[in-house]
């Protein structure tokens, strides 16, 4: 027995050295922790850029065009486009989803930010303030976003628990509008104009970007005295130093990032940097480097585009020929969708034709058709092609929410919603418009007060339409004007390459449904109602 | 199937493939020239039968390297150097014979059989124990389930060898992962079991070879599982690799394997012209204004025929070879082996070769010096895989969907494009695209030793582990395509390397004494650490030279590269670290070899968790009662067999969960947003759940085994209950939080199941055969999920349901009620909401009555968990022939099948329709399994493909002809007079035959990994399933 406890004594000691030879308190090295995280206002800026990336996807950006008549998404359901322009959705397509939770998650973004950037310690007061606004403009953007898709939402003005968010219910739309302007005119004052940043903060939320969000919410709610009141400060330039730029083609090219139209844009970099966009891989002609076709303009926004003339392709005395149909039009209709016979620029300025009308041209990858990879409608887009693209038509081109051509249009259509239409307000903003964009002839430029309010709310709605072709807004437009019905029902359209027995000839694309008593409004995600029973639902949903 | 038959001549044992090597292990052995040698003869005979034993050894004691091996009738002549030395003759299955020479020539020996081998040791947790003793539920694999087959890793040949052993893989391809989970879903998360190799955690078991591999263990219940505490509840897999053996001359083995993977596929397209009357029906259907193709054009396809499916061309047969070869033997004292090995698994793909290498390289020696005993072993594998630079999927989709009348490459060699894939083809890529290749080091040991302190007490100290070193180098080249079309214009050049260190240090005193000659006593006490660091780094470098990629003037580093204190582009650290210490025990006792009981537990204190609640106590008892022991049953245990009856409980435990998940972290990423044309960083935070603690599982057992006519027929079965509580879980986070949470101590889960497995070993005059059959079920319901009362997960088309009461991940969805046929059954009926459908649409049946489809209208169907698993091994010899077929399949599983597998030119991304599509709806085809053919995008498409039903779901059942041998041996003399001991050559095939009700894709791949997350397998994307066509030798000398 002797022996064996001799041996034993050893097993302590072996003991001993086990457990010194790892220890259970590990810390990670990646990563910071709740203590260690709020200490610098660097720090603290990295979580509001978080917030800014948050604003809006380019997929979103682009795609919400074929959520409307003026684009169709033929391949795959991209950002749900193709279900919604259809009509045939229900609560749990993943693009409600999307949204929904997207927006959320950037709400939270700022809501950190607000409650916890007075944590950082000895910092400059004023850094604070502006960095707290631009998380509170951020904010009342995404609720600004979430309210006119969905109406009623969960207002956030602070951070929730998570038993909190389990069980909020919704706050009505006019409350959540009247939030969102309240913060607009409470950060307003906190904010730079465009004239005080430095070219190192280009890109950062400025006076104009709360003004123009701020008029853009008015416009929405149809508050027509108050755009007028908030546009026409604008314009007076109240809120920094704006303008249209010079080149209605030039105004969405690389070179020209920053101009004076740009009141707020979404932020790339180059096309060869991570942070840029790709959504032209399947836009562009595919002879100019995109993979396939999944989004293409209808004719329905090419027959919206004036004749040079300032007509509408079916006006009388037009001039419209349906055999030469893209000749003597809106230039902007040029800069903004590519046709058969399109005259396309190289990135060396050599020019080529695109042939996309069966037949021309056979077997060159951007001819119609029927069901294959390219174009659905016979239409490519044009507009924001970056020709200095990187590899798979990447691009760094901002993406601009906010233009100042938006501030004459939302002045001009306040001004005439009320009446008060003349031919100074027309030449302060159709007609700058019109000869920005390339249109000569005095009857497309002047004034004609022998249009009544109506007519001109047509001239002024189209305007629009075109001024803004595939740049996301259309959708917005219909759904407030309330002309979803009429637009969204029936067939979506392409070129004139079909039989003429069927729609004159012209390819009916995509058969649209659009209920008014329901399709307003998107539906609360099934999956959020599942989990929150206190979630009411939008009507006929 | 067996034939009757007076055997009456050789007996030789079912396990002889295995064992054949050893068997004859004459060979070399020199006998030293001394004067008083004396030669010694006879015959060995069975007891039982009173027949000769061919092949028994038959060793000097004094001088272990000389031996000789009885002849086929039992014959034996051994030169032995003196009068008076002792003769040890050894066979598996009986009992070994010392015999005393004591001067005679010639000395007769019988032996007793010991056919139901209750004397060979079973590999438990921390030690061993006689498989007589044995009370837990765990199941033993030998080697001779990895001999001759074509396995590329040890999981692969586990597949079907042990009840309730559930080997899954959602890919076909070189070095993709397979699922291993024993005994059904007990967790909602990671279900695989915890791997132990030579008693250190860590090691891979897919960088084995399965050459090495002496057995397998599986830990099923918590009474064999439970000393393995917080990491047991998913059971444990114990491998133990090959040993010398004492006292043996030399042995070489030397195998060799060579085959044939050929790829096939259960799909087909249709005829190119076919699928243009089908687009043009589809068109038709959708009233479109053209139809695509015109008659013309369709004549001039079927005129022209079929070109070659894209998915054919990118696949050929490859070559596969398993090459091994070992040394081992030993002496009184020490053994030792030596194995080398080497696997080259070649890619089916075409291009530039592709595919899987492994060299692995093993020493294990054992020394004993007295008390003291230490046990080595020292294994190197380096693999090296060689792939494409892009990925497989969508190399196989794009191949798929592509209909009959394109080609990827013309006479020049350029590769094309066409309307379907605009932008590359896969053969492009394949061929000119660059690669990625892997180099890993995998070096892992383990030093074991033993201190005998007394003949009852001993003190062991293990160390070990395994450091790995992986890194790839990949290069994406360009390829340029006619008449448009890129790919890898952003030539990359990547390098990612990582080194992990898994480390075991474990301390343990054992106990073992008879008292009074009945009463059998052992305790165990143990204390150990394990720990887990890697280290990972990642240099991604884009517009690199064409030709060597290397920097130039373009070259720009990639945003994603990453230091070792990073982030991965996947969002995981990429250094990490966990520890876990412990101490464990285990008390066991019977009476007689009669009455069995066991208690063991451990406690164990994980980095995972915090400070306060970090410790977490696992304990489990068993008990077992041989009931033919009992003196009453000893009539029965004559004249029929043996009854143990085991049962046992415990509480076993779950911690996956990652490293650092108790605390609230921030982390910053680059390029989350510009300003001014630069990207600027970006933080982003995963939030806690500082209360994070273990999981539970509560495991109740019971068993039988048995076996009859004396030992012929073994019979083993159990059932297992199984109740796992605290399961780590995300809540249910609506979206309006804002950001997801981490798991969560929150849901409970039964498991119930069974097991069943007999072999029953035939001997015949001639003729042995014997079948092995093991078939096992379980079936898990959630109990409890307090994140609220349900939570559906949308899995593509459908959803799967998480909700108390039904199994994990039901599908949920739609069920069909056959088609609309005409217009009036359209008229009023209740269709998904927004919908106007026509005749040959599905119909939905309306379950709320509310005259609509909807979310309210949803089906729960099966849950695509595999149950009633089976295996079954036949082997039969003949003479010098052998033959074993294995059969391995799935009883009932719900599997689901989507994309363009289901859909006619799915989402418009698909171009053709395959064969089993034909069977649509037409007017004259009203009980179609699918509906009619519609554009993506109509109405019609909309209601039949984009609402979830249990059209996309399929009857997963299969039996599959997994591996079939035919082998032929020379006999003993031929392969002496080749200076060998023994040489068999045979023909291996895998993969040859499946029977399955779903015909037109593999039933084997699974649709859902481990973690029952959701793999994309299923869809058009699979790599082709192979069959193995092989040829093999083995040799000893």
């Amino acid at each position: 027995m002797k022996n064996i406890f001799k041996q034993i004594k050893f097993i302590p000691v072996a003991l001993l050295l086990l457990v010194s030879c790892e220890d259970l308190d590990l810390a990670p090295e990646n990563v910071f922790t709740d203590s260690t995280y709020w200490t610098s206002v660097e720090k603290a800026q990295t979580f509001l850029n978080t917030a800014y990336s948050q604003m809006q996807n380019s997929s979103n950006f682009f795609y919400n065009e074929a959520l409307s008549d003026n684009a169709f998404n033929g391949r795959g359901d991209n950002a749900g486009a193709a279900s919604i322009a259809a009509g045939i959705y229900d609560p749990s397509l993943g693009r409600l989803k999307s949204e929904w939770n997207d927006r959320y998650a950037g709400i939270k973004t700022c809501n950190l930010i607000i409650e916890n950037i007075d944590r950082v310690p000895n910092a400059d007061p004023a850094v604070i303030a502006r960095m707290t606004a631009e998380a509170r403009f951020l904010r009342a953007f995404q609720h600004f976003q979430l309210t006119t898709w969905f109406g009623d939402i969960p207002l956030l003005k602070k951070d929730p628990s998570l038993q909190e968010a389990q069980t909020i219910t919704r706050t009505s739309h006019a409350e959540v509008v009247q939030f969102v302007l309240d913060e607009l005119d409470a950060i307003a004052p906190l904010l730079p104009k465009n004239t005080q940043l430095t070219n190192a903060e280009r890109g950062r939320i400025t006076m104009g970007a709360v003004a123009a969000l701020k008029a853009r919410v008015l416009l929405y709610e149809g508050r027509w005295a108050d755009v007028i009141q908030t546009t026409e400060k604008f314009m007076a330039m109240d809120y920094g130093q704006y303008g249209l730029f010079s080149s209605y083609e030039g105004l969405f090219e690389a070179k020209n990032e920053y101009n004076s139209e740009d009141i707020l844009s979404l932020q790339y970099a180059t096309p060869t940097e991570p942070r840029s966009w790709g959504e032209f891989f399947d836009m562009a002609p595919i002879s100019a480097g995109a993979r396939l076709n999944a989004l293409a303009p209808t004719q329905e926004l090419v027959d919206s585009y004036l004749m040079l003339n300032g007509k509408t392709i079916n006006e009388a005395g037009s001039g419209y020929n349906e055999n030469m149909p893209y000749m003597n039009r809106d230039p902007r209709l040029t800069s903004t969708v590519v046709y058969d016979q399109y005259q396309w620029k190289e990135a060396n300025g050599s020019i080529r034709t695109i042939n996309i009308k069966p037949g021309t041209a056979p077997g060159n990858p951007d001819e119609f058709v029927q069901g294959s990879s390219a174009t659905s409608t016979g239409y490519y887009t044009r507009k924001y092609y970056d020709v200095e693209h990187g590899t798979d038509l990447k691009s760094g081109i901002n993406l601009m929410l906010f233009r100042y051509a938006d501030i004459l249009l939302m002045y001009a259509e306040a001004k005439n919603e009320l009446s008060q239409m003349n031919s100074s307000v027309w030449d302060q903003t159709i007609k700058a418009l019109r000869i920005r964009a390339g249109f000569t002839d005095a009857a497309a430029l002047s004034f004609n007060s022998a249009l009544g309010q109506p007519a001109l709310q047509e001239i002024i709605r189209n305007e629009r339409r075109t001024e803004f072709g595939m740049e996301g807004l259309r959708i917005f437009d219909i759904r407030r004007w309330k002309i979803a019905e009429d637009v969204l029902n029936g067939y979506a359209h392409g070129a004139k390459f079909g039989p003429t027995s069927v729609d004159n000839g012209y390819l009916r694309v995509n058969l649209r449904t659009f209920d008014p008593d329901k399709h307003y409004l998107w539906p609360v995600p099934r999956d959020e109602r599942l989990i929150n029973t206190n979630l009411s639902q939008n009507p006929n949903w | 199937m067996m034939k009757q038959s007076n055997c009456r001549r050789k007996r030789i044992l079912l396990v002889r493939f295995l064992l054949t090597g050893i068997l004859y292990f004459g060979g070399y052995f020199y006998a030293t020239a001394q004067s008083q040698k004396i030669q010694v003869k006879g015959i060995v005979t069975s007891a039982s039968d009173k027949l000769s034993l061919p092949g028994v050894s038959v060793v000097d004691v004094t001088d272990p390297r000389n031996g000789v091996n009885a002849d086929f009738d039992g014959r034996y002549a051994i030169t032995v150097n003196s009068g008076t030395t002792t003769l040890r003759f050894t066979m598996l299955g009986y009992k070994p014979v010392d015999v005393k020479v004591n001067g005679r020539s010639e000395i007769n020996v019988v032996m007793d059989s010991e056919i139901s081998s209750l004397d060979e040791v079973v590999v438990i947790g921390y030690g061993t124990q006689k498989k007589r003793k044995v009370i837990g539920a765990l199941d033993q694999v030998n080697s001779q389930a990895f001999e001759g087959r074509p396995s590329v890793n040890a999981t692969q040949a586990l597949q079907g060898k042990a009840p309730s052993l559930i080997i899954q893989q959602t890919n076909s391809e070189p070095g993709a992962g397979l699922s291993i989970n024993i005994r059904g879903i007990s967790t909602l998360n990671n279900n695989g079991p915890l791997i132990v190799i030579d008693g250190i955690v860590g090691g891979d078991i897919n960088s084995l070879n399965p050459a090495d591999i002496d057995n397998i263990s599986v830990l099923k219940d918590a009474g064999s599982a439970a000393i393995y505490g917080s990491r047991a509840n998913n059971g444990v897999v114990l491998i133990t690799t090959k040993k010398g053996s004492k006292g043996k001359p030399m042995a070489i083995q030397y195998s060799s394997l060579a085959g044939f993977n050929n790829p096939f596929y259960f799909t087909k397209p249709v005829h190119g012209y076919e699928n243009a009357m089908l687009r043009n029906e589809a068109a038709f259907n959708s009233d479109a204004a053209n139809a695509v193709f015109t008659s013309a054009q369709i004549a001039e396809l079927k005129a022209k025929g079929d070109t070659e499916w894209f998915a054919e061309e990118i696949v050929k047969p490859a070559l596969q070879l398993n090459q091994n070869l070992s040394v081992s033997g030993g002496n009184e004292n020490s053994t030792y082996l030596v194995s080398l090995g080497y696997l080259d698994q070649e890619s089916n793909f075409v291009g530039p070769k592709k595919g899987m290498e492994r060299y692995n390289f093993r020493i294990n020696l054992t020394n004993e010096f007295g008390k003291f005993k230490l046990t080595s072993s020292l294994a190197y594998s380096k693999q090296k895989i060689s792939d494409h630079s892009s990925s497989t999927s969508t190399l196989m989709v794009d191949a798929f969907r592509v209909p009959l009348y394109y080609t990827q490459k013309d006479k020049d060699g350029n590769y094309l494009t066409n309307d379907v894939l605009q932008q590359f083809n896969s053969l492009g890529i394949l061929e000119q695209g660059g690669f990625r290749r892997y180099n890993n080091d995998d070096l892992f040991g383990s030093l074991n030793a033993e201190y005998k302190l007394t003949n009852f007490l001993k003190v062991k100290g293990v160390f070990g582990g395994r450091l790995w070193n992986g890194s790839m180098f990949s290069r994406t080249k360009q390829v340029n395509f006619l008449p448009q079309g890129i790919y890898g214009a952003d030539r990359d050049t990547r390098d990612e390397t990582t080194k992990s260190l898994d480390l075991n240090t474990q301390f343990m005193l054992e106990f073992n004494k008879n008292f009074a000659g009945v009463h059998n006593v052992g305790a165990l006490i143990g204390v150990s650490n394990e720990n887990h660091s890697h280290r990972a780094s990642a240099l991604y470098k884009k517009f690199t030279d064409p030709d060597l990629g290397t920097p130039g003037t373009e070259t720009v580093i990639g945003d994603d590269s990453y230091n070792s204190n990073g982030t991965k582009p996947d969002g995981n650290p990429a250094s990490s670290k966990n520890s876990l210490n412990s101490l464990f025990g285990r008390a066991t006792y019977d009476y007689n070899d009669k009455y069995f009981a066991e208690v063991s537990f451990r406690y164990d204190g994980s980095s995972k968790f915090r400070d306060e609640i970090r410790w977490g106590f696992f304990p489990a008892a068993t008990v077992g009662y041989a009931l033919t022991k009992e003196n009453f049953m000893e009539n029965y245990r004559d004249k029929v067999g043996n009854i143990k009856l085991k049962s046992s409980y415990g509480i076993v435990g779950n911690q996956n969960v990652g490293d650092f998940q108790y605390q609230t972290t921030y982390f910053t990423f680059q390029n989350a947003y510009g300003f001014n044309n630069s990207g600027v960083t970006g933080t982003g935070y995963n939030f806690s759940n500082a209360e994070l603690q273990w999981e539970k599982a509560a495991t109740f057992n019971v068993g039988l085994e048995a076996d009859f006519f004396k030992g012929a027929l073994s019979f083993s079965f159990d059932y297992f209950d199984k109740v796992t509580s605290d399961i780590l879980i995300p809540p249910q986070v609506p979206g309006v939080f804002g950001t997801k949470l981490p798991d969560f101590n929150d849901a409970k889960l039964g498991n119930r199941g069974w097991e069943v497995s007999a072999t029953y070993r035939h001997k015949g005059k001639v003729l042995n055969q014997s079948l092995t059959v093991n078939i096992g079920d379980s079936k898990n319901k959630v109990l409890h999920y307090s994140g609220g009362d349900e939570k559906l997960t949308g899995v593509e088309e459908l959803q799967v349901l998480l909700r108390e009461g039904l199994p994990f991940n039901s599908y949920v969805g739609l069920k069909r009620d056959g088609y609309f046929q005409n217009w009036e059954q359209i008229q009023g009926a209740a269709v998904p909401d927004g919908l106007s459908v026509q005749p040959g649409d599905n119909r939905y049946v309306d379950a709320n009555k509310d005259g609509k489809i909807d979310d309210n209208d949803k089906f729960i169907f099966g849950n695509p968990f595999p149950r009633y698993t089976f295996g079954a091994t036949y082997t039969a010899d003949y003479k010098n022939f052998d033959l074993s077929i294995f059969i391995q399949g799935v009883g009932k599983r719900t599997m689901m099948i989507r994309g363009e597998l289901v859909e006619p030119f799915h989402y418009n991304y698909g171009m053709t329709m395959y064969t089993h599509q034909l069977d649509y709806w037409t007017p004259q085809n009203p009980d179609a399994r699918y509906p009619r053919l519609a554009n993506n995008g109509t109405q019609s498409n909309t209601n039949n493909f984009r609402r979830g039903s249990d059209m996309y779901l399929y009857d997963g059942a299969y039996a599959r002809l997994k591996n079939i041998q035919l082998g032929y041996s020379l006999p003993a003399n031929a392969a002496e007079k080749l200076g060998m001991s023994r040489f068999r050559m045979y023909v291996s095939g895998q993969n040859l035959l499946t029977l399955s009700k779903v015909k037109f894709v593999d039933p084997e791949l699974s649709e859902f990994n481990n973690n029952l997350s959701p793999s994309g397998a299923n869809s058009g994307r699979a790599f082709p399933t192979q069959a193995y066509y092989g040829m093999g030798i083995d040799v000893s000398f």
